[in-house]
This record gives structure tokens, C-alpha cells and sequence, in this order.
């Protein structure tokens, strides 16, 4: 269920998840069986061991390493899709069986991997230089600060406001591109009798979409690092603290969902992405994962994306987007040479511009094409000025229950008490964490 | 074989040597599989709540910080507390409940027998089922239905305050199958002599019920208030498929906790020990329900 999710909480619909999880676990035992069949591999033949996290792109990677292999004789790709890839990686780590060649979702939980050096580092290889220096970024801050690069972005998710086009042009509506024009946008949307927003509480973790979103502001000048350092010692009267530092995040998250439809407190995920596509709200809070389920629900959908405007100024705007996919190569595999060429591979233009379009998300190499989703290219001027921000919730430990305790705060229309019970638990998590 | 032959031997002991040997045979796997699968994982268990091991990765020895840090934890005694509300609340309303329903049962009613499957059936669901149904019902359903009461208009699901009373009510309406079936089967024990000398005697149907029939089912009370109470301060999935500990941590419950903090809240070491102290309550409260109520049993 979600949860489990805590992880990817911006990764949508658990439901779906353990579908995929399902067929997953399915297809990893007929891998499983593929593998064990001594037949499969040709003498002289270097066999990598691809450990791959995403359910939905299992098909897509088959087609990367049939091109590849076909490219490359000597080398066999082996293909180990994982539902569960947070776990079974590390019980592979701990098994001293480290992957060849590995994707995970860059959540909260790569952090910690990162820091431990598991992986190879990809400082001083070319390809580098071939990625979007804010995607690797976002990665940067997960991991530890030592120049090292352990992990490679490869597609990107965007997070903001859902809007209708439709009904932003019916009502005369520009883009909001400061908090002032999004408040602005809410009334004249009101007056007309449209209901600016979906919220759906019912479904937690969908607070953590425009949490994220708008407390990108706050955190920018590294106010996680001082959190950290404080630790135990968060408090009313801290240097930093959830209370003072997002005090106005919260008061404006709660304001926007003061512009949501009755009774959202009780609406959950699916009511909220078949309402919006419907066009019964102008907006809603989410992110581009949310555009699978709406053009299910309606195909037709003008649908675009726009950041959360949160300061005066348009140039300051953030976008939040977060690394869906991120490759790893396993520190002293006996295949480097090999286990490059394929990474190398998955990075040529041509083939993760396809693999991005596919899964409708966003490459982070230079100079690929993106997908023609027009909510994917309403972000890509964010892209590329590097006006990009991580998600914040990776940077909260998994012991917090956030999403609990921001829903709780707008259920009861008291963002200021949820901060303070964030803060709370911060300190707390902070006090039984034993190094 | 051979023994059957010495003469020293008495009749019948080489074959109880032999029955016994069976007994034996047929007690030892599951012994062994107990102490594989349950014994030993809740001793590593307890070896674990003193060190800071996340799970996976190295790990020391600490003491008993955790077990300090769970007195500190307000979340902890969130849990606690609604844990033991929960489980006070549902035991006492499942027991009279299922009580007068089993009186009823017991009856010479019409289609007693229908009756008595129809109220088995909430035991053959599954909670998660069930669960979900009881979600859309107070949070589509309800909210159109009862638009008057603003408790249920707004999703009672959602509200801090009283979201614990749904949860008590599916709970209740599941459990009350399997006590109705435990009190039928303690009302079929009582032999009906009694209820004729009392009727010959001018008993009142509540005064048959205080003197005859309770004393009579009291084993049947005692053992379905622990498996309720013990049962029910475990609650887990009723949590889950109705409000998913929410909203906030208000309907968090102690095994949830444990589930959540410990596995994907990467603070295994810490939630094992706090399900060691659920391990102790637990035992604690069952042995004095046992006492407190089997004194009951001996007045009888």
C-alpha cells in the first residue's frame, strides 16, 4: 500500500503499483528462469546483471537491450526487474551481491546508499558532461558532499499546478506567474463560478505534491543541512525550524486549499483525477504522473503545467521536478569496461528520447528531444535555465510521518500546529538516531 | 518387535513404550517449528531492540536508548492510547451485542437457522473487503444520506476527533460473528431442567438470565472478553483499509506504528522494541482478564 511508498511518495496510485508489482514478480520469475539457463551464454561472453526498479518500463528496457546486445555480441544483458527494488537492493548489498548495472527511483531511500559508496563514481567520465547539470544536482543533494558522482539522472518527473487550458481561456486567464496573480487567478475563477481547485485529503500523500512544490522556496539556501546539524535541538527558538522557516508555505498551502471544491477533505486520488479531467476545476495540485490517469479519464483534455508562484518576482520561479530514474554502475563489478559501454548505451540521444517519451517523462540529456505531452514542454524553459529544485521530502528521514501531519494541519485548517509537530518529531528522530 | 519377545516385560508396556514413542514422533516436529519460525525470530527480535540496527548495514549495541526514547515518543503513547480505547470500546460492544444476539439465536425462533448463518457471514469476509466497503460507505454514502448530521457529511473518516468510533463500528460488526458462535455454544451446554425448576418457581426471564444462564456461559465470557481484548489491541487492517492511520496519526494503532516505523520508516530497532513492550502489555493484560475473571467462574 502506500504504503510503502513513503520512498516515492510523489509517485502515484499504490493501487496500480501493486498491480505492477504483481506482473512484475511474474515476469522476474520467467527472467529468473531465462537466467538460469546455462544454454544462454555463448563462451567468451560477458553476462552484466541490470537491476531495474521501474515495473512500467520493463518492456521498454527489453527493447534497449536487444539493440544493445545486438550492437555488442560479447556482452549479455540480463534484465532483473524488481517490485520491491528499495529492499531487494539492499539485500543484495548486504549479500555482497551488488548489481552490475543498476536503476532506482532517487527518493529519500538512495540517499543513504549514495553515502555508503556502493557505487562507482562517475566524476571523471564524459557522459557527464552530457547531462543537465540541475538534474545531477538534485541528485548531489541526496548524497554525500565529496565531489564524488555516484548516480546518473536519466528521466525526470516535473511537479506543479495541473491547469485546464480550456477553461483559462474561456474565462480570459494568463498563466499565474507570482503568488500575488495565483490568488488573483483563484478569486476571478470564484466569481465566475468555477471551483479553482480539487483537493483530496482523503488520500494523504496528495498533500506532498504542493508541499513540495512551494516549500522548494524555503529550502533553497540549505535549510535541510541546518536542520540536520541541529538535529534533537529543533525547536521554537532554533536557528532554523519548520515553524518559522515555512511559516508562510504552510499559510499559503492552506490558502489554496481554502479555493478547493466542498468537502475535498474527504475526495481521495482517483475522485480527484476524474473530477479534473471532467473540467469540473480549473486546477489541481499535482504533478505530471497524474496525466496517465486523467487522459484515461477524459483524452481530450487541454491539460498543461505550471510551477508554484510563490514569490514577486516571475524570474524567481521554481519548478520542482524529481529524478525518476537514476543509474548506478556497482563499485568494483569485474565488468566495468562492459558495464559502461551499456550505460553509455541507455545515454545516446535517440535512445532515452525514446525512452522518455514513453514513459512520458522528461531525459536529462542535453539536447535530447522531449515528449510532444504539452504539459511536459510548458516546463521546458525551467529545464533549460536550470531553474530546477529537488523534491523536499527526500530530505525528510522516513521515521516522519509528513504526509499524516501536513494533511492533519490543512484538515484542521492549522498549518502552523503541523509545523510545530514537525518539528517535533524532527527533534525526536533526530534524539533515537544512533550512529 | 524385539522386545515383545523378553518375558521380563510386563503386557502391556513395550506397546504404550511404543505409543508413547508415537506421541512423541507426532509433538517433536511441531515443537521444532515453533521454535524455528517463532521462538527464535522474537528472541533475535528482542536481540535487536538494544542495538541501532536499521535493518539492514552495521549496527552496535546501545543499550536501552530506544527503550527510553519509546517513553519519550508522543506518537508512541498517540498509539497507545487509541490502541486501548479502541480495544476497551469494541470488546464491550461486541460482547453485550453478541450476547443478546446469541440469546436470540438460541430461541425457538422462525429460520433460526438462516439466521444463525446470515450472522456468520461477516466472518467469512475478509476485513480488507469489508474494509473498503465500509470506506465508500461513510465517505460517498454517508455523506449524501445523513447530509444533515455534520458529522457525516464531512467524512467522519476524516475527522481527528471521532474517525476511532468507524473503525470501532466495523470492527464490532465483524467480530460479533465469531462471539455469537462461541456464546451458542456455551447456551447449548445449559441443560433445560434448570430454565423448568426455575419457571416452577416463579423466576422472571431476567432473573433466569442473572442466576442460570450467565453463571452457566461465564467460561464462554471469559474467553471471549481476552481473545476480544487481545484481538482487538492488536487492530490493524481495520485501521488500514478505513482511514490508514489518518487523518494525522489519530487512528494510528500500535501494530501500524510498528509496521510503518519500523520497516519503511527505516527504524527497525526502535519499533522492535516497542513491539517488545506490546509483547508484555499484551501477556500483562490477558493474565490479569484470566484472573480477574476466572474468580468469577470458581462463585459459580
Amino acid at each position: 500500500m502506500k504504503r510503502t511508498t513513503t520512498g516515492s511518495r510523489w509517485r502515484p496510485r499504490p493501487a496500480a503499483r501493486a498491480t505492477i508489482g504483481a506482473v512484475a514478480a511474474l515476469t522476474l520469475a520467467g527472467v529468473a528462469l531465462t537466467a538460469c539457463s546455462p544454454a544462454s551464454t555463448s563462451p567468451g561472453q560477458t553476462t552484466l546483471n541490470f537491476f531495474q526498479f521501474k515495473g512500467e518500463a520493463l518492456a521498454d528496457f527489453e527493447q534497449i537491450i536487444a539493440e544493445f546486445e545486438a550492437e555488442n555480441p560479447d556482452i549479455k544483458v540480463v534484465q532483473n526487474q524488481q517490485p520491491d527494488a528499495d529492499t531487494s537492493i539492499r539485500t543484495l548489498l548486504v549479500k555482497r551481491r551488488t548489481p552490475d548495472v543498476i536503476t532506482l527511483n532517487a527518493g529519500g531511500k538512495i540517499g543513504e546508499l549514495l553515502r555508503a559508496k556502493v557505487f562507482y563514481d562517475f566524476a571523471d567520465e564524459p557522459i557527464l558532461k552530457t547531462i543537465n547539470r540541475a538534474v545531477q544536482d538534485i541528485i548531489a543533494d541526496l548524497a554525500a558532499d565529496d565531489g564524488e558522482v555516484n548516480a546518473l539522472g536519466y528521466v525526470n518527473n516535473a511537479n506543479g499546478i495541473i491547469y485546464n487550458k480550456a477553461i483559462f481561456r474561456e474565462q480570459g486567464l494568463e498563466v499565474p506567474e507570482t503568488w500575488d496573480e495565483l490568488v488573483e487567478v483563484c478569486e476571478r475563477l470564484t466569481a465566475a463560478g468555477i471551483t479553482p481547485f480539487y483537493g483530496t485529503l482523503a488520500d494523504s500523500w496528495t498533500v506532498l505534491p504542493s508541499f513540495n512544490g512551494m516549500g522548494a522556496y524555503p529550502a533553497r539556501d540549505g535549510f535541510f543541512d541546518q536542520m540536520r546539524e541541529l538535529g534533537a535541538a529543533v525547536g521554537p527558538d532554533s536557528a532554523a525550524s519548520f515553524q518559522k522557516d515555512f511559516a508562510e508555505t504552510g499559510e499559503r498551502q492552506a490558502k489554496l486549499y481554502s479555493y478547493a471544491q466542498e468537502g475535498f477533505r474527504g475526495r481521495t486520488y482517483d475522485d480527484g483525477n476524474g473530477a479534473f479531467a471532467r473540467g469540473e476545476t480549473a486546477m489541481y495540485m499535482q504533478g505530471v504522473w497524474a496525466m496517465n490517469p486523467i487522459k484515461q479519464a477524459n483524452p481530450d483534455i487541454e491539460a498543461g503545467i505550471f510551477p508554484y508562484p510563490m514569490t514577486d518576482s516571475a524570474d524567481d520561479r521554481l519548478l520542482v521536478s524529481g529524478v525518476d530514474v537514476a543509474v548506478m554502475i556497482g563499485r568494483g563489478t569485474p565488468h566495468l569496461e562492459e558495464a559502461k559501454r551499456f550505460v553509455e548505451f541507455m545515454f545516446r540521444p535517440e535512445i532515452i528520447e525514446r525512452f522518455a517519451q514513453s514513459q512520458n517523462m522528461i531525459p536529462s540529456v542535453i539536447g535530447a528531444k522531449w515528449s510532444d505531452e504539452p504539459a511536459l514542454q510548458d516546463v521546458k524553459p525551467f529545464f533549460d535555465d536550470g531553474r530546477i529544485a529537488g523534491f523536499i521530502d527526500h530530505q525528510v528521514p522516513a521515521g516522519i510521518p509528513l504526509d499524516a501531519l501536513v494533511a492533519r494541519g490543512l484538515m484542521e485548517n492549522d498549518p502552523q500546529a503541523a509545523l510545530v509537530r514537525l518539528d517535533n518529531e524532527w527533534a525526536k528522530v533526530a534524539a533515537r538516531t544512533i550512529k | 518387535m524385539s522386545t515383545s519377545t523378553s518375558p521380563a516385560a510386563a503386557p502391556g508396556a513395550p506397546r504404550s513404550g511404543v505409543r508413547m514413542r508415537t506421541y512423541y514422533w507426532i509433538v517433536a516436529p511441531m515443537v521444532l517449528l515453533f521454535a524455528f519460525f517463532h521462538t527464535f525470530p522474537v528472541l533475535t527480535g528482542v536481540f535487536y531492540s538494544f542495538t541501532n540496527y536499521a535493518g539492514f548495514g552495521d549496527w552496535k549495541f546501545i543499550g536501552l536508548s530506544n527503550y527510553a526514547n519509546l517513553f519519550r515518543d508522543d506518537r508512541v503513547l498517540g498509539a497507545y492510547g487509541f490502541s486501548f480505547l479502541f480495544a476497551i470500546t469494541a470488546t464491550i460492544l461486541t460482547n453485550v451485542i453478541s450476547l443478546v444476539i446469541a440469546l436470540a439465536l438460541n430461541a425457538k425462533i422462525a429460520a433460526r437457522n438462516f439466521f444463525r448463518g446470515v450472522f456468520f457471514v461477516p466472518y467469512v469476509l475478509a476485513m480488507l473487503i469489508v474494509g473498503y466497503v465500509f470506506k465508500f460507505l461513510f465517505g460517498t454514502s454517508a455523506p449524501r444520506l445523513l447530509a444533515g448530521i455534520p458529522l457525516f457529511a464531512d467524512n467522519i473518516l476524516t475527522n481527528a476527533t471521532w474517525a476511532w468510533t468507524a473503525i470501532v463500528a466495523l470492527s464490532v460488526w465483524q467480530a460479533c460473528a465469531f462471539a455469537i458462535i462461541l456464546y451458542l455454544a456455551g447456551l447449548q451446554t445449559i441443560p433445560v431442567e434448570l430454565y423448568e425448576a426455575a419457571s416452577l418457581d416463579g423466576a422472571t426471564p431476567w432473573q433466569q438470565f442473572r442466576t442460570i444462564t450467565f453463571p452457566m456461559i461465564w467460561a464462554y465470557f471469559t474467553i471471549n472478553m481476552v481473545l476480544s481484548v487481545k484481538g482487538f489491541l492488536q487492530v490493524y487492517d481495520a485501521s488500514v483499509a478505513l482511514t490508514n492511520g489518518g487523518p494525522g496519526t489519530a487512528t494510528e494503532s500500535v501494530t501500524m506504528l510498528i509496521q510503518r516505523g519500523g520497516l519503511s520508516g527505516g527504524e527497525f530497532a526502535y519499533q522492535t522494541a516497542n513491539a517488545v513492550i506490546f509483547f508484555i502489555v499484551i501477556t500483562i493484560v490477558s493474565l490479569i482478564q484470566f484472573k480477574g475473571l476466572g474468580t468469577g467462574e470458581a462463585d459459580s
